[in-house]
C-alpha cells in the first residue's frame, strides 16, 4: 500500500491491512509526529509510516527501544504535535515506567499509543493482556475489530486524545492488526494541528507534591469520559430479549458470525463495545438491568467481566453473569468455534457437532528455520564445534532464537528482549558453568548493553557472541542504530558497535561468520580466557541485503564428490537447501544462497558452475 | 455461491498472501463484501503460512476446523495439514509437488505420498483437484508464478466466487507491469490443467 494513504481527500475504499487502517488513521487524526519500536504484530504500522516518510507531514523513527520511543513521543506531545508511538504488547513492559507517568504529566499535543496484542503467542513469548494496562496507567482505550474500525478508532483516539490532553491507549490484537478488509477514507485536516509549550513546571513536572494534583485531574477527565463512553458510537446497542451478550475486539466478530449462523440476531440482546475504558457504566447498567442473564464474550483476561461483575454489585442489579468457562477459556485466541460452543451453551442449545477431517498426527513438522544462507547458522555450527554440550547458551529475541532448534540446540533459556547477556551472567555466576549468550545487534542496542556494563562492573563470566546482521531482521528488516543501510540508502549516522563495546570495557573481537577457520579461531581463543568477553560476528543478513540492493551475485554450491560423504554436513548444517532426492543427498539450487560456507566443510561440496541456475 | 471460506496454506516465500490479497481485491471489485485475514512473523523463515478469505459478509477473518468451503493449498504437505479446516463437501485445489522440510532432509521424518492427501480429502470433499504449480509456473516462465498456477486452477474448477476472466483483470490491474505476461501464462496453465484433471 503507498501513496495513496497520504492523499488528502478522503472517500476511496481501499484493501487494507488493520495496520495500514491505523496509519491513516492517525492521518486523519492529524499525526505530525511518529516513533515505534517495531514487533509483530504491530509492525507493518511503523514501516508503513517509514515508507511513506520522505516528504510526509510527520517526524518517523525507529527508536532504539520501547521505552525511548515513548520517551521521544512524550517530548513531541508536549512541544504540542499529535503524536503516535507503536509497539507490541510486550514492549509496553519495556516502556512501562515513563508510561505509568505519562497520563500524570499530559499530552497537550495528543498522544496515541498503539499496543498490538498476541492472544496464542503467533509470535511471542507470551499472551498478557494489555487492556489491563490502561487500568494501571490511566489511559482511555479503544478495541478495533475491523480494518475499518482500526480507521476509524486511531483517528477518533488521537482526536480524543487532543481534546483531553491526555494519552490513548489504541489496543489492538494480531488478527485485528492482519485482518484485512475495505476501509472507506475520510479526508486528512486541512491545517496541521499544534499547541504551543508554555512552561508551567507544576503542570509538567511530578515531583510529589503536584503529582498529587496531577493524578487528581486524571481521576477527574476518566471519571468525565465515562458520559463520552455511554454516548459513544463505538459502543452499540441491538437486538431484544432477556439473554444477552457484551462483547469487545475481535470477540464482537466471533460472536455477530455466531449470532448470524445460529439464527439468534434480534432475538438476543447484544452490546458491543469499542470505546471500553472507562466503562460506558450507564449503558452497562441499563443493558443489565434488561437482561435475566448475560454472557461476556472478552478474550484473555476476564477484565470486562470482572469490572461489569462490580458494577452490577454497586449497582444492586441482580442478574446471572457468565464468562470465562469451559466455552471461554482464558488462554490463547478464541475462533466461531469456541464462541459457538458457549453460545449454544448459554443459551440452552445442545453442543454443535463440528464434522472434520482427521489427519495423521505425526505429519513432518515445518517450523521456521534460519534461511539458507543466514549468517547466523554458521556462527551457531562454529560454537558448537567448540563448546558442543559444554556450554549453556542464553538466548535472546530475533531471528537467531530460531537457533533453539536441533541441530544447534542453542539456547537453554530466554526471559525477555535484551536479557541474554543478564540472564546468562546470573546464570554462570550461581552454577560456575561456562554460558555463551547470544545477541543481535537491534537486540544490543535496544538492551543487551545495559547486560554488558553489568558484566563488565561485576565480572560476570560470560562469553557473549554478537551476532550482527546490520538489520532488525525478525521484524521485517527495519533499521536499527548501528545499520549501513535502509531502503533509502546509507545511514548518515550509525552508532560504531565496536567503539561502544571498547567503551564498556571489553576488546570486541569481530570475525565474519560465514569466514569458518577464522570463527572458530577466534573462539577457541575466547574459550580458554575467563570474565567477560565479546564475539562480534558481523555478515548481513542476505534478504536485508537483497532488499537494499546489496547482494553481491553468487552461484549455488554443488555436490561435487561423494553425496554420502556430506551427510555430516547435512545432519550439523541443516541448511534449508540440502535436499534428499531418491535418497541422494543434493542441494537445491533454487533454494540456496551461495552463502559458501557448506562448502569450507567437505571437500565433497564445492562453488556452482556458471551453467547451474 | 454467496458466502464462501476460503482458507490458504503455503510455505513462507511461495506467495500465499500475494495470492490472498489479489483475490480479495478481485472479490472487492466484484461487489462482494470481503474479509481476509493472515500470519506471518516468523513465516519468512519457511515457516508455515496461513490465511483466509471470507465473502459474503463474515465479520471474523479466522476458521476453524470444519468450516472452510475451499482449502487452497499451495504446498502438498501443507494441505494435507489444513484438510481439518474443511467442511464436508468443499473444495480442494492444491499443488501436487512438495518442498522438503527439514525434518524430511535430514531423514528424520517422511514425507507423505500423493495418494495419501488424495485418499484422505476425497469422499469427505466435493471435489480434489492437484495440480503440479511449480513445474507449470517453470513452464510459465518463472516458478515464483506457481500461486497464480493455483488460482487459475481453483477459479477454472469453480471452487471461487468467481471466474478465471475476473482473475484475469486483476492481474493486469494489480501487479506490476513486467509481472503481467508470465502471471497470465501462469493462470492459463492452470486452469487447463486442472480442467483437464476434472475431465480424468
Ligand atoms: S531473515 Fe536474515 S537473519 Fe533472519 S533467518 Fe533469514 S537470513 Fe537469517
Ligand atoms: S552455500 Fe551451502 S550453506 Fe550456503 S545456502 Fe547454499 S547450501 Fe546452504
Amino acid at each position: 500500500m503507498g501513496k495513496e494513504l497520504l492523499k488528502s481527500e478522503g472517500g476511496d475504499t481501499l484493501l487494507l491491512l488493520g495496520n495500514e487502517a491505523i496509519v491513516r488513521g492517525t492521518l486523519e487524526g492529524g499525526v505530525r509526529f511518529v516513533t515505534c519500536y517495531p514487533g509483530t504484530p504491530s509492525s507493518e504500522a511503523p514501516d508503513t509510516f517509514f515508507r511513506l516518510s520522505q516528504g510526509a507531514p510527520y517526524y518517523f523513527e525507529y527508536s532504539v527501544n520501547e521505552k525511548v520511543a515513548l520517551e521521544v513521543a512524550g517530548g513531541a506531545t508536549l512541544a504540542g504535535l499529535p503524536t503516535l508511538c507503536t509497539m507490541k504488547h510486550v514492549g509496553v513492559n519495556v516502556a512501562a515506567d515513563p508510561l505509568m507517568t505519562l497520563a500524570y504529566v499530559s499530552a497537550p499535543g495528543g498522544l496515541v499509543l498503539l499496543s498490538a496484542d498476541d492472544p496464542g503467542c503467533h509470535s511471542s513469548q507470551n499472551e498478557q493482556d494489555n487492556r489491563l494496562y490502561a487500568r494501571l496507567g490511566g489511559l482511555p482505550c479503544f478495541e478495533p475489530a475491523t480494518a475499518q474500525e482500526c480507521k476509524d478508532m486511531a483517528r477518533d483516539a488521537m482526536l480524543l486524545s487532543r481534546k483531553l490532553e491526555t494519552p490513548v491507549l489504541l489496543r489492538t490484537t494480531t488478527r485485528v492488526n492482519h485482518v484485512r478488509g475495505p476501509v472507506v477514507t475520510g479526508d486528512l485536516p486541512a491545517t496541521p494541528y499544534e499547541k504551543p509549550f508554555v512552561k508551567d513546571p507544576a503542570k509538567y513536572v511530578p515531583l510529589p507534591a503536584s503529582a498529587r494534583v496531577m493524578h487528581k485531574r486524571l481521576r477527574a477527565i476518566l471519571d468525565g469520559l465515562v458520559a463520552e463512553a455511554d454516548a459513544s458510537p463505538y459502543n452499540v446497542e441491538s437486538g431484544a430479549g432477556e439473554l444477552g451478550f457484551i462483547s469487545s475486539g475481535v470477540s464482537r466478530n466471533y460472536l455477530t458470525d455466531v449470532l448470524e449462523e445460529e439464527g439468534l440476531v434480534g432475538k438476543v440482546r447484544l452490546l458491543e463495545l469499542g470505546l471500553t475504558y472507562p466503562l460506558p457504566e450507564n449503558r452497562i447498567a441499563a443493558f443489565l438491568s434488561a437482561c435475566k442473564k448475560v454472557l461476556i464474550v472478552e478474550e484473555l483476561e476476564p477484565v470486562l467481566e470482572n469490572e461489569i461483575r462490580a458494577l452490577a454489585q454497586t449497582r444492586g442489579i441482580s442478574v446471572e453473569i457468565l464468562g470465562k468457562s469451559e466455552h471461554l477459556p482464558r488462554l490463547g485466541e478464541f475462533s466461531t468455534a469456541n464462541v459457538r460452543q458457549a453460545v449454544r451453551a448459554f443459551v440452552g442449545q445442545p453442543a454443535a457437532v463440528v464434522e472434520a477431517l482427521t489427519v495423521p498426527g505425526d505429519l513432518p513438522r515445518r517450523p521456521p528455520n534460519l534461511c539458507a544462507g543466514c549468517p547466523h547458522r554458521a556462527a551457531y555450527y562454529a560454537v558448537r564445534e567448540v563448546y558442543g554440550d559444554t556450554a549453556v547458551y542464553s538466548s535472546d529475541i530475533g531471528c537467531y532464537t530460531l537457533g533453539f532448534l536441533p541441530p544447534f540446540r542453542a539456547a537453554d533459556f530466554l526471559l525477555c528482549m535484551g536479557s541474554s547477556i543478564s540472564t546468562g551472567a546470573g546464570f554462570a555466576r550461581a552454577s560456575g558453568k561456562p554460558v555463551v549468550a547470544f545477541i543481535g545487534d537491534s537486540t544490543f542496542f535496544h538492551s543487551g548493553i545495559t547486560g554488558l556494563i553489568d558484566a563488565v562492573a561485576y565480572n560476570h563470566d560470560v562469553l557473549i557472541v554478537i551476532l550482527d546482521n546490520r538489520t532488525t531482521a525478525m521484524t521485517g528488516h527495519q533499521p536499527n542504530p548501528g545499520v549501513d543501510t535502509t531502503i533509502f540508502g546509507e545511514n548518515p549516522n550509525p552508532v560504531d558497535l565496536m567503539a561502544l563495546i571498547r567503551a564498556c570495557g571489553v576488546e570486541p573481537v569481530k570475525v565474519n561468520p560465514l569466514n569458518h577457520k577464522a570463527t572458530l579461531a577466534a573462539l577457541t581463543e575466547l574459550s580458554k580466557q575467563t570474565g567477560p568477553r565479546v564475539l562480534v560476528a558481523e555478515y548481513p543478513c542476505p534478504i536485508h541485503a537483497r532488499r537494499v540492493g546489496q547482494a553481491k551475485k553468487t552461484l549455488p554450491a554443488r555436490v561435487a564428490g561423494d553425496p554420502a560423504a556430506c551427510l555430516t554436513v547435512r545432519d550439523n548444517l541443516a541448511c534449508p537447501a540440502f535436499a534428499m532426492v531418491d535418497g541422494q543427498f543434493t542441494i537445491n539450487a533454487e533454494q540456496c544462497d551461495g552463502c559458501m560456507f557448506c562448502v569450507q566443510l567437505s571437500p565433497d561440496l564445492k562453488p556452482g558452475k556458471k551453467e547451474a541456475k | 455461491m454467496t458466502r464462501a471460506r476460503i482458507f490458504f496454506t503455503g510455505v513462507g516465500g511461495q506467495g500465499t498472501l500475494t495470492a490472498t490479497t489479489l483475490l480479495a481485491r478481485t472479490a472487492l471489485d466484484a461487489g462482494l463484501p470481503v474479509t481476509s485475514g493472515e500470519i506471518h512473523g516468523m513465516a519468512q523463515r519457511g515457516g508455515v503460512v496461513e490465511s483466509t478469505l471470507l465473502v459474503g459478509g463474515y465479520k471474523s477473518a479466522i476458521i476453524a476446523p470444519g468450516e472452510a468451503d475451499v482449502i487452497l493449498g499451495f504446498e502438498l504437505l501443507e494441505t494435507l495439514r489444513g484438510l481439518p479446516m474443511l467442511r464436508r463437501g468443499g473444495f480442494v485445489v492444491g499443488n501436487s509437488e512438495a518442498l522438503q522440510p527439514v525434518g524430511v532432509c535430514l531423514g528424520r521424518e517422511c514425507y507423505p505420498p500423493l495418494e495419501a492427501v488424495l485418499e484422505t480429502a476425497k469422499g469427505f470433499a466435493a471435489q480434489v483437484v492437484l495440480v503440479p504449480c511449480i513445474s507449470l509456473a517453470e513452464q510459465a516462465g518463472t516458478a515464483k508464478a506457481a500461486n497464480t498456477v493455483l488460482l487459475g486452477a481453483a477459479a477454472a474448477c469453480g471452487a471461487l466466487p468467481f471466474g478465471v476472466a475476473d482473475l484475469t483483470r486483476s492481474i493486469e490491474k494489480y501487479l506490476k507491469p513486467k509481472l503481467v505476461d508470465v502471471n497470465l501464462k501462469a493462470l492459463a496453465l492452470g486452469a487447463e490443467a486442472a480442467k483437464a484433471g476434472q475431465a480424468a
